[in-house]
């Protein structure tokens, strides 16, 4: 099996540092989410571990060998970069079929992604007439065409219909139980919290974070309580008396924030406190990573240079 | 990896697209709708019988000039050259297989021009085409496929090198339909040496210049040379 490893990794553009000394690994196995805003230097990265770009120092490496040296790469990597790439006057299946050849992947291949992909009934059709949708379901049929143990794939979900969207998480988590070594740029939290189990994250260049995504979520959102009473004065007094800070919605619902459950409970039981709704709420993806930000922001506004 | 993977891929790349079918039937029409006409025009001092058949060349070298800057210049759109380079990461090797994938169609092309150019020329002129022997015509129509072919590939090169299909036409075109022409009346003196006019010289009975046919043919292939050179250099050097 196979692991993605970059050490130190540096692109400058002119003066503008893209990528900035990043070092991580992605491991098989599981579905790494590689996050961050638009213009944090995810694509760049992976068109440094593509060899498509050179690094201005450091390296990029699949099990210590850089891409470049990889004999037909397609059967080792599969990568959707830009689902734009493909001639819009060729049709899908030609477009598969030339990378194919280049690869030495046999024709059967071809149609046995396209099955895959949902794409079997447009795969005669041309290009330029597929939906965003189907241009990114043929991205990602020639990514999985040379059965490679590696499949990274830049922002999957763009342009997907919901149905899309279902179906490319099943795969993502098919491929990581498959043992594979999945890496998955996104800038959309929610849809990357349903499908990652590991979480690398760049915020003008450089890692942020790099760790399971259960644990990046529970570091950084505290844990709250949604409640609901028939007597507002009771809990009130009673969420007084043991210091917890509350907050009233228009709707009648509180929500308790840094507790859970179990005390929040246990509390207004000993206060007779009649409840009606009493709920953990989970702190999400979205919010443990604007916390994250949030704080490199206030870090970047300070004067940088490249 | 093995080139002729590379060279399969190229290949279906450019007869999945039906603009560069049509480039190649291109080269052969406008070449030998010209040739039609080459008894039009027979008076004159310097009536060169062969040339006059081979007229057409000038028109059917825009239609191999297309072709070779479609086929590279479709690689600089929408992040295209990234997923070919992907699949082959040797890009001296990746740009090989694309000129060769250029070369072979345009070369069959240009000879079939060639012979049919030489043929209908030959039946159009009828005993004026007397005015020069079977071996002359096998040789200009030999040498239509070479021109051609390295027209095409000069094409090419200069597309690699800006990295752009209309940058490269609105060079080439003006410069083949225009420059050339008038600078090509002044004959003589370096304009012997532009691309076309040294390589056009095998289409004639007689040559006028310092160069003979195959010589002229030499020079053209020395800047289709210069031309590819830079494009590999800009291929491998740049980040795609």
């Amino acid at each position: 099996m196979s692991s993605i490893d970059l050490r130190d990794l540096t692109k400058e553009y002119g003066r503008r540092r893209a990528v900035d000394g990043l070092t991580f690994r992605v491991l098989p196995g599981r579905v790494t989410g590689f996050l961050g805003p638009n213009g944090a230097g995810k694509s760049t990265t992976l068109r440094l571990l593509l060899g498509l770009d050179r690094p201005t120092s450091g390296t990029a490496t699949l099990d210590g060998r850089a891409y470049a040296t990889l004999r037909e790469p397609l059967r080792h990597v599969g990568a959707l970069l830009d689902a734009q790439a493909p001639h819009g006057s060729r049709t899908g299946r030609d477009h598969l079929r030339a990378l194919a050849a280049s690869n030495r992947i046999p024709v059967r291949r071809v149609d046995e992604v396209l099955e895959e992909t949902g794409l079997a009934p447009a795969a005669r059709r041309r290009v330029k007439t597929y939906s965003l949708g189907m241009r990114q379901r043929l991205g990602i049929a020639a990514a999985l065409l040379g059965d490679p143990e590696v499949v990274v794939l830049d922002e999957p979900s763009n342009g997907l219909d919901p149905e899309g969207i279902v179906w490319i998480r099943a795969l993502l988590r098919r491929l990581a139980g498959e043992g594979r070594t999945v890496l998955v740029s996104s800038h959309l939290m929610n849809e990357t919290a349903s499908f990652a189990d590991h979480l690398v994250v760049l915020g003008r260049g450089r890692l942020l974070a790099d760790t399971p995504m259960r644990d990046f979520i529970d570091a950084r959102v505290q844990p709250r309580v949604r409640i609901r009473t028939t007597d507002p004065t009771a809990l009130g007094k009673a969420l007084a008396r043991h210091g917890h800070d509350a907050v009233v919605h228009d709707d009648g619902h509180w929500t308790v924030h840094h507790a859970r459950v179990d005390d929040i409970g246990r509390l207004a039981s000993q206060a007779e406190v009649p409840l009606l709704e009493l709920t953990a709420e989970e702190g999400t993806l979205e919010q443990a990573y604007l916390d994250l930000t949030a704080a490199d922001a206030e870090f970047a506004a300070q004067p940088q240079e490249a | 990896m093995a080139f002729q993977p590379a060279l399969h891929a190229e290949w279906i790349k450019i007869r999945t697209l039906r603009s560069q079918i049509g480039g190649l039937g291109a080269i052969l029409l406008a070449t030998v709708a010209f040739a039609t006409l080459a008894a039009a025009d027979t008076d004159g001092e310097d009536f060169d019988p062969l040339f006059s058949a081979f007229f057409g060349v000038s028109f059917g070298q825009i239609a191999a000039i297309a072709f070779g800057t479609t086929a590279v210049a479709a690689e600089f759109q929408g992040g295209a050259l990234r997923v070919s380079l992907a699949a082959v990461p040797q890009r001296g090797r990746w740009f090989a297989a694309k000129l060769t994938a250029i070369a072979l169609p345009v070369l069959a092309a240009g000879l079939t021009t060639g012979f049919v150019t030489l043929a209908v020329g030959s039946a159009v002129l009828g005993e004026k085409a007397d005015g020069f022997g079977t071996a002359d015509g096998l040789r200009a129509a030999v040498g239509c496929g070479i021109y051609l072919t390295l027209m095409s590939l000069l094409a090419a090169g200069l597309t690699a090198v800006l990295r752009s299909g209309v940058a490269a036409l609105s060079i080439l075109i003006p410069f083949l339909l225009i420059v050339s022409f008038v600078v090509g009346d002044m004959s003589g003196g370096i304009a012997d040496l532009l691309p076309d006019r040294a390589g056009q010289v095998v289409l004639h009975s007689t040559p006028d210049g310092a160069l003979g046919p195959w010589t002229g043919l030499a020079v053209t292939a020395l800047w289709t040379a210069a031309a590819l050179a830079a494009g590999a250099w800009r291929i491998r050097r740049r980040d795609a």
